[in-house]
């Protein structure tokens, strides 16, 4: 469950090559020799994926096999690319096939709120690639890992599970707890018929003596 | 010599027209001789140069008919592979160059028939007899009439591809999960067009020859269609795909939160079992305080009555006098049997 490289580009309608305003990227589980490339491959697809969503619509591309351009690269690279254009500005995620499509949306609708909250309407006149970068999505791209982070519906799912887990163990020391209750009501019993017969006992005894 | 192959309908008549030639020419040098002559050389010439053009023509003409029957061997050739093709083992670049390849020929040939008719009218103002002309006219439209049935030939066999293109597209889409609804679209866009260059080239005469090479240029606009209708195809099966995840992507959230909501449903019905279970306890533990309750009681009240025994046998005078009693008893018993 990892997220590769977060982005965020702005998009032309008419077709042009989209122009990055944001871009955090983790290439640190593949090779020294092999991250420049990578970056570069994430920059090209995140350019031609967002180039081909259509403003208003969310598109995920699943990409499986080799990558041939560098010798050794990690042939079975399977990864999705999740892009959501809203309005002209796009938000591309690269992550695992096992990251739940539905968090990623939510992450990338997320990370579109952020950087409209923080950076206004200014990106509408960006030209070129923006090469500052934006803490916001660097820390988002470590803290999103986990995708009960990204998405809330997740992480209440998980912890109604937790209940859940918790609910069936409190139910099942409860009925224990009545096998025990069960057993002390027999004991509890049993000892006041015992008592009871040795206060006859005793009471009997007193008025015996009078034989004596 | 100039028939080669062709199964052509204009026969070669130099043979005729240079015996005729002979003949009028010594006919005319009975008459004055200076004139015979000179007409008889410009009518040899006249004849040469005739015998030269209608060569020529008949050259040409004889092109233009082996080129047709070639186009009509790589149409046949070109059938027979569309006919072939399966779903999976397309020969399509093969079909696609075979096309281009014959449009380029009829193009060729219909060009080079054009040429042809334009040479004939040009010669035809010169002094030429009417049986030339018309034999000339007749070849013209003879070679016009064999293009227009190979034109009409390879549009059928694209109109046979394009069908089975069709049946392919429809049947890959039974299996795949894309709406075929936009499908047959692209496909009946193009079969209009098809019917109207189709009737447009069943006439023979000149006026509609020129429609017919006017069917030709929709036929290639039509063909050109056919190679664009696929990634048109493509396209909207794209925007197919689009829409189902835009949805997939809303269905997803609503079940998520349906989830959610029948979990929480599901651990309400937990906490009430519990609570069941805990107030029938609550019950069994009320009988067991009771129970210990009653113990209790008998216990102290046994206890108490011990405690009287005990003080009874303990502290008892009217004990210790039946005790003395029953010693006097025995002393009495004693003293009366020993004395």
């Amino acid at each position: 469950m990892k997220i590769t490289s977060l982005l965020i580009l702005k998009c032309h309608p008419e077709g042009s090559d989209p122009i990055i305003l944001a871009n955090a990227s983790d290439v640190s589980h593949f090779g020294y020799f092999q991250r420049s490339s990578i970056r570069e491959f994430i920059v090209f697809v995140s350019r031609t994926v967002a180039k081909r969503t259509p403003p208003g619509q969310r598109q995920s591309v699943q990409h499986e096999g080799g990558l041939h351009f560098v010798v050794d690269f990690i042939s079975s690279l399977e990864y999705m690319v999740h892009s959501y254009n809203r309005n002209g500005l796009c938000a591309i995620g690269f992550m695992d096939g096992h990251y739940p499509v539905r968090s990623a949306f939510s992450l990338l609708n997320q990370m579109l709120d952020e950087y409209q909250k923080s950076f206004g309407e200014s990106w509408r006149t960006a030209q070129a690639d923006s090469t500052q970068n934006w803490p916001y999505l660097d820390e988002a791209l470590t803290k999103f890992q986990d995708p009960a982070e990204a998405d809330k519906l997740l992480k209440i799912q998980r912890e109604l599970d937790e209940t859940k887990i918790i609910l069936h163990k409190t139910i099942d020391s409860v009925l224990a707890r009545g096998e025990k209750l069960d057993s002390l009501v027999e004991k509890s019993s049993d000892l006041s018929a015992a008592s009871q017969m040795f206060y006859n006992q005793a009471k009997r005894n007193n008025q015996c003596c009078s034989i004596l | 010599m100039l028939v080669k192959m062709v199964p052509s309908s204009f026969r070669d008549r130099t043979q005729e027209f240079q015996s005729v030639a002979e003949r009028l020419r010594k006919s005319f040098s009975s008459g004055p001789s200076q004139n015979g002559a000179s007409s008889s050389t410009s009518r040899a010439e006249e004849n040469r140069s005739g015998v030269a053009h209608q060569s020529e023509f008949n050259r040409r003409a004889s092109n233009i008919g082996f080129g047709i029957h070639q186009t009509s061997q790589k149409l046949s050739k070109l059938a027979k592979l569309a006919k072939r093709t399966s779903v999976f083992d397309d020969p399509t670049m093969e079909i696609q160059e075979l096309t281009k390849v014959i449009k380029q020929d009829i193009t060729v040939l219909n060009s080079a028939v054009v040429d042809l008719q334009l040479f004939c009218n040009s010669r035809n103002e010169g002094s030429i007899s009417s049986d030339t002309s018309s034999h000339s006219t007749t070849v013209v439209d003879d070679l016009k009439n064999r293009l227009m049935s190979t034109t009409k030939d390879f549009k059928d066999v694209l109109t046979m591809r394009t069908e089975n293109l069709k049946v392919h597209e429809n049947r890959r889409q039974l299996f795949s999960s894309t709406a075929s609804k936009d499908s047959p679209n692209p496909f009946a866009r193009q079969r209009p067009l098809a019917i109207k260059s189709a009737a447009a080239g069943t006439s023979n005469n000149l006026p509609q020859w020129a429609n017919g090479s006017a069917s030709s240029s929709q036929l290639f606009p039509r063909k050109h269609m056919d190679g664009e209708s696929q990634p048109l195809l493509q396209e909207q099966q794209q925007q197919q795909q689009m829409v189902p995840l835009q949805d997939t992507y809303m269905q997803s959230r609503a079940e998520a939160l349906q989830n959610v909501e029948s979990t929480i449903h599901e651990l309400g019905t937990i906490f009430n079992q519990l609570a069941t279970l805990v107030s029938q306890q609550g019950e069994i533990a009320i009988r067991i305080d009771e129970n210990m309750d009653d113990t209790l009681a008998n216990v102290e009240g046994a206890q108490g009555a011990l405690l009287k025994y005990l003080n009874s046998i303990s502290s008892n005078r009217w004990l210790m006098i039946k005790i003395f009693f029953v010693l006097i008893v025995f002393l009495m018993v004693f003293l009366f049997f020993v004395a």
